[in-house]
């Protein structure tokens, strides 16, 4: 659990582009021990959701929405030494923004999540093109696709992207979700029988499951 | 000028100047004194521009009335901004209007927000390949370490029986089996140092190097760690001259460890030197710390080469004057070691001069942080 002073510190500095500040707080956590988990659920999630309804309510701007994104993936990078050793389990997932859609680190944050639990990841960024994907999908073979939208306004996009996936992979399981989908989720996504809206990282793996495997060693 | 517009414009981001005929400043409105400078009336308009080849020419552009102009301007900050100008001519006065490149930064923000997020998934991927690349390596030394396990035995028992056939069986066999006996025995002992060297790199990397620490007086570690070395010495016809401190104290090391390092570096000395060439090797105590050195009168090892002493399976072209073999892994060894009793290892060489191993352990050994 995130002390709420430290989360207002975090916040503050955040919002005042203060990189370096950020970065020490994020440091103490891991020097305390703090679960990634917890790390990235209570402290980037939150921080990013309540910044992006900052930016819907026109209380910030859009570049300051953006420096704020900038700062807490450049943070991602001081995990990252603790998040690659877990053990093993055999599962692949591609994790992936749909094309037009420019916001990635949401969808970073799930790939870090699963490699947490033990699954090889893909990312493969912001606005990747359809066919491109779908390439990579049919190389890689993955248990799962992960599809990350942040803008409402690019669900026509997102619907055409799952449907290219159903037609090529109709037995993968797709999951999808991020800040575009808190103004509801779009009737068209029940029409798919193999995806699943994961409405947090916290659910990810409630509803998903995504650590009931068992790893391959200790 | 109409009051309102006056308001407006003293109040707007926008550049504001009003010029006489020469160019020089008039009045500038508020975001002009806010980021240029609070003193502007007075000054001529060239001075606020940014003329690295003193090729501004005022004239020319207040002639090109109505045509938009990049201009860099030297902000109060230090730090120059490129604003777009625009001037008109009224009356006696010039009006000249600046405002921001809107559009560059707009480029230049989303370009390093692209490049953040590159960089930041090439960490990623840097970071996951890394971890890939450690739990590689640690199934490389189980493997390197159960392989090397699984030999020793074998090899133990060949090096056995070819010592016995040759101490026995000499006098029943001719030159040339002889021969073949003395060739298997070599070769024995150098897989058997091939192996103890592998079984000792695997535990460093799997992090299962352990020391056994006991007080021991370091004189007669070395008096131990000599041994093998001087019968070596003695059949090179090379003088191994000792020479150590009468009063050496007692320190906290792992005794057959330091013992393996001195004879390791002392062997290396005296299979680089020439027959009747002399290997120094000294012990002093000295400011709370051991320091050892061993100094041969080699070939030396080039300069460029040094840095491959002590990485491992990395040979130096350097040729042992015996034709002995080397693994390549004694020194990153007899560094892990000399490490883990917190201590350093140094070589200086000279070519057609020789070589000089030092190494220092403080006087508390490994139990000193």
């Amino acid at each position: 659990m995130i002390d709420q002073d430290f989360y207002d510190n975090y916040f503050r500095a955040l919002l005042n582009g203060d990189r370096l500040t950020c970065g020490k707080i994020v440091q103490t956590l891991l020097d305390q021990g703090i679960e990634i988990k917890v790390l990235y659920r209570q402290l980037f999630e939150k921080t990013l959701y309540e910044v992006g309804h900052l930016w819907e309510n026109n209380k910030i701007s859009v570049a300051r929405e953006h420096l704020v994104t900038a700062i807490t993936e450049s943070l991602l990078n001081m995990v990252y030494p603790h998040l690659f050793k877990k053990n093993r389990v055999s599962k692949k997932a591609v994790i992936s923004c749909a094309a037009n859609e420019y916001h990635q680190i949401g969808g970073k944050m799930v790939a870090d999540i699963l490699e947490l639990n033990g699954w090889d990841t893909y990312f493969l960024g912001a606005n990747t093109p359809t066919d491109q994907m779908l390439a990579f999908i049919g190389d890689i073979k993955p248990d799962m696709l992960g599809l990350s939208l942040s803008i409402y306004f690019n669900f026509p996009a997102l619907k055409q992207e799952i449907e290219a996936v159903n037609a090529s992979f109709p037995q993968l399981d797709i999951i999808v979700g991020g800040q575009a989908f808190r103004w509801g989720k779009m009737p068209f996504l029940d029409d798919f029988k193999n995806l699943h809206y994961i409405a947090s990282l916290d659910l990810l793996e409630k509803e998903f499951g995504i650590n009931d495997n068992k790893v391959d060693s200790e | 000028m109409m009051p309102i517009y006056e308001t407006f414009l003293n109040e707007s981001s926008l550049l504001f100047f009003i010029l006489d005929q020469q160019g020089t400043i008039q009045s500038a409105n508020r975001s002009a004194h806010k980021f240029l400078g609070d003193t502007l009336a007075g000054k001529p308009f060239e001075s606020i521009v940014l003329d690295f080849y003193n090729t501004f020419d005022f004239d020319s552009f207040r002639q090109k009335e109505n045509v938009v102009q990049p201009l860099n301007i030297k902000r109060r900050n230090g730090l120059p901004q490129t604003y777009l100008f625009k001037f008109k001519t009224h009356g006696n006065s010039i009006y000249a209007v600046g405002e921001l490149d809107n559009d560059e930064l707009e480029t230049v923000r989303k370009e390093i927000l692209e490049l953040n997020e590159e960089l930041s998934n090439l960490t990623r991927e840097l970071h996951k390949k890394n971890a890939q690349l450690d739990a590689l390596n640690q199934e490389k030394n189980q493997f390197l370490g159960m392989a090397a396990h699984d030999l020793r035995k074998p090899i133990g028992l060949i090096l056995s029986y070819s010592e016995f056939l040759i101490d026995e069986a000499s006098p029943d066999l001719n030159a040339e089996h002889i021969g073949f006996l003395n060739t298997i025995q070599k070769s024995c002992v150098f897989m058997k140092r091939i192996v103890d060297d592998f079984l000792d790199v695997s535990a460093i990397e799997a992090g299962e190097f352990e020391l056994d620490l006991r007080p021991v007086n370091i004189g007669d570690v070395l008096e131990q760690g000599l041994r093998l070395n001087k019968l070596q010495a003695e059949k090179k016809g090379i003088a191994l001259m000792v020479k150590k401190s009468p009063e050496l104290p007692r320190l906290l090391i792992d005794q057959s460890k330091i013992e393996q390092v001195i004879t390791n570096l002392v062997s290396n000395a005296i299979e680089h030197s020439p027959p009747k060439s002399q290997v120094a090797v000294t012990l002093t105590f000295d400011a709370g710390q051991i320091k050892f050195s061993v100094e041969d009168q080699g070939s030396g090892i080039p300069k460029d080469e040094l840095d491959k002493i002590f990485k491992p399976f990395k040979k130096t072209s350097i040729k042992k004057t015996g034709g002995e073999k080397s693994t390549g892994l004694g020194m990153v060894i007899a560094r892990k070691i000399i490490e883990a009793h917190n201590g350093r290892i140094w070589i200086n060489s000279k070519v057609n001069k020789g070589t000089h191993v030092h190494f220092i352990l403080p006087e508390k050994g490994a139990a000193h942080e």
